[in-house]
């Protein structure tokens, strides 16, 4: 396996992790970077890449139920 | 029997307490006490409780059944609401004039007969005055105010009453909420009325304390209860745990005329329990917004950056056909330029042979044997072949002499040669 793809897995595994913040900040620096303007457009389109995939994980945070949680709370007695 | 004797049935010592309360105390009496428990029934008739709490552990301590009468109330009432701002209900510590009533069958009662609104807005405001100061003086007043509710706040920790119309309005609005956000609640049981309901509510901020990383909020709501009793949200008690808690507080008490202590160091106040959930629903629409802002300032700045590499690569592109055209022209001239210079060269390399041939042509005419003929050269040839020596011939051969006319035959008669130089 290359150092690429090894990262790439690692950075997929890490937004599991991610708080909403967590995933909202680095969403808010890539946002910044893009509208700096300094980006050719081969970084353009990676950056873009990981922006939407922080996005979808946001969103899914948003609407979509944890049920390991529900579970959690559940259990509080 | 003695005993029996000595004895009354329980009507006749009420009568008795009654005449006794009617003879001692005849008249009325300006008396100060916090309503709770305020009522009206079909006639118009107010009932209450009056009560009087300790002023330094809040606990109660004198508690009489009172009465307003249908035609006092309207009166009383209305006076009351337009001086105070604030309708006659419970919890209001309350200046009033009653006269002191006992009944065989309902009891000890006070009848209301006058009211002094202005001692009410005072106390009121005393009392939230002095645990808002002593907040203050200890520095937690506005902690809770101070603490940031996270973007993604989901994870809502409820303390209520179980019963409460007001817990199940709160968990409708968030869960019909018509983005379909998604909202987790847990119920930390309180009571929120009566003298139990400080301990129990400090008791539940205790236990959401002991899950708190399980959650991002509190929320502490009341409503549809038969009583407003809302001492409990002005006690110092609860204040000083709410303005303390380490996550946001959203009050929802129900309470729509003033603001409590509760609701000054809350976080954030809402009225009602409906209105909590809206604050919550609200916050992540926000969160939901600035999602929606960053996705279109991306797609924005892709397609601006796209628009921008499209052009330039047009630019470049016309630039490219332009500058190939301009090369093709060039190499065109150059080519139809060669193409003349060669033509020309040709047609001058074809004149020189045309010239060289013609001149050749001359030559082999002038050389040739029809024109040397011509000239009066003749060809002698014998059985074919050309004579060139006499050796070649003897007499009585037969030879043919080329004319350019003809050709004539004739017979060898002599052999002449010339005379060869004298050498002996």
């Amino acid at each position: 396996m290359t150092k690429v793809v090894k990262q790439q897995i690692n950075k997929a595994n890490d937004m599991e992790k991610m708080t909403y913040t967590e995933a909202k900040n680095e969403l808010e620096q890539i946002v910044g970077t893009i509208e700096s303007g300094q980006l050719d457009i081969d970084t353009l389109t990676s950056k873009v890449k990981r922006a939407s995939a922080l996005i979808a994980y946001c969103r899914e945070k948003l609407t979509k139920t944890d049920k390991e949680l529900r579970k959690i709370l559940e259990d509080i007695s | 029997m003695t005993m029996v004797e000595h004895s009354f049935s329980l009507s006749e010592l009420n009568r008795r307490v009654r005449n006794a309360i009617r003879d001692q105390l005849p008249e009325t009496y300006w008396m100060r006490a916090e309503t709770s428990d305020v009522r009206r029934n079909q006639n118009g008739h107010c009932y209450l409780e009056f009560i009087e709490k300790d002023a330094a552990t809040q606990s109660i301590v004198a508690k009489a059944r009172g009465v307003i009468w249908s035609n006092h109330f309207q009166l009383l009432s209305a006076y009351f609401e337009t001086e105070t701002g604030q309708p006659f209900t419970s919890g209001l510590n309350v200046l009033v004039r009653v006269s002191v009533e006992f009944h065989e069958l309902y009891g000890y009662s006070l009848t209301v007969v006058d009211i002094d609104p202005s001692f009410t807005v005072g106390e009121i405001a005393r009392n939230r005055q002095l645990v808002l100061r002593r907040l203050e003086e200890e520095g937690v007043l506005t902690l809770n105010r101070e603490l940031a509710l996270t973007e993604l706040a989901n994870r809502i920790a409820v303390i209520s009453s179980p019963t409460a119309a007001g817990y199940e309005d709160f968990r409708d609005q968030l869960s019909k909420n018509p983005a379909g956000f998604v909202f987790y609640t847990k119920l930390f049981p309180a009571v929120m009325q009566g003298d139990r309901s400080e301990s129990s509510i400090i008791a539940a901020l205790e236990s959401v304390y002991q899950y708190s990383h399980l959650f991002d909020a509190v929320a502490i709501i009341r409503g549809g209860g038969a009583t407003s009793d809302l001492s409990c949200f002005d006690s110092y008690a609860v204040a000083t745990n709410v303005a303390q808690f380490p996550l946001p507080v959203v009050s929802g008490i129900g309470h729509e005329r003033d603001v409590t202590v509760l609701d000054h160091v809350a976080h954030t106040r809402a009225k009602t329990p409906t209105a909590v959930a809206e604050f919550f629903i609200s916050h992540i629409t926000q969160t939901a917004s600035e999602l929606a802002d960053f996705q279109g300032r991306i797609i924005a700045e892709s397609e601006a950056v796209m628009l921008a590499e499209q052009s330039a690569l047009l630019a470049l592109s016309k630039e490219v056909v332009h500058q190939s055209a301009l090369l093709l022209q060039r190499e065109i001239a150059g080519v139809e330029r060669t193409a003349a210079t060669l033509t020309h060269a040709l047609q001058q390399l074809l004149q020189q042979q045309l010239h060289y041939v013609e001149s050749k042509q001359q030559y082999i005419r002038m050389v040739s044997p029809e024109h040397i003929l011509q000239r009066g050269y003749t060809l002698t040839t014998r059985n074919g072949r050309i004579v060139t020596s006499l050796q070649d011939l003897s007499v009585d051969d037969t030879i043919e002499t080329r004319f350019s006319d003809g050709i004539s035959t004739s017979v060898v008669t002599g052999l002449r040669r010339p005379d060869p130089p004298a050498a002996e």
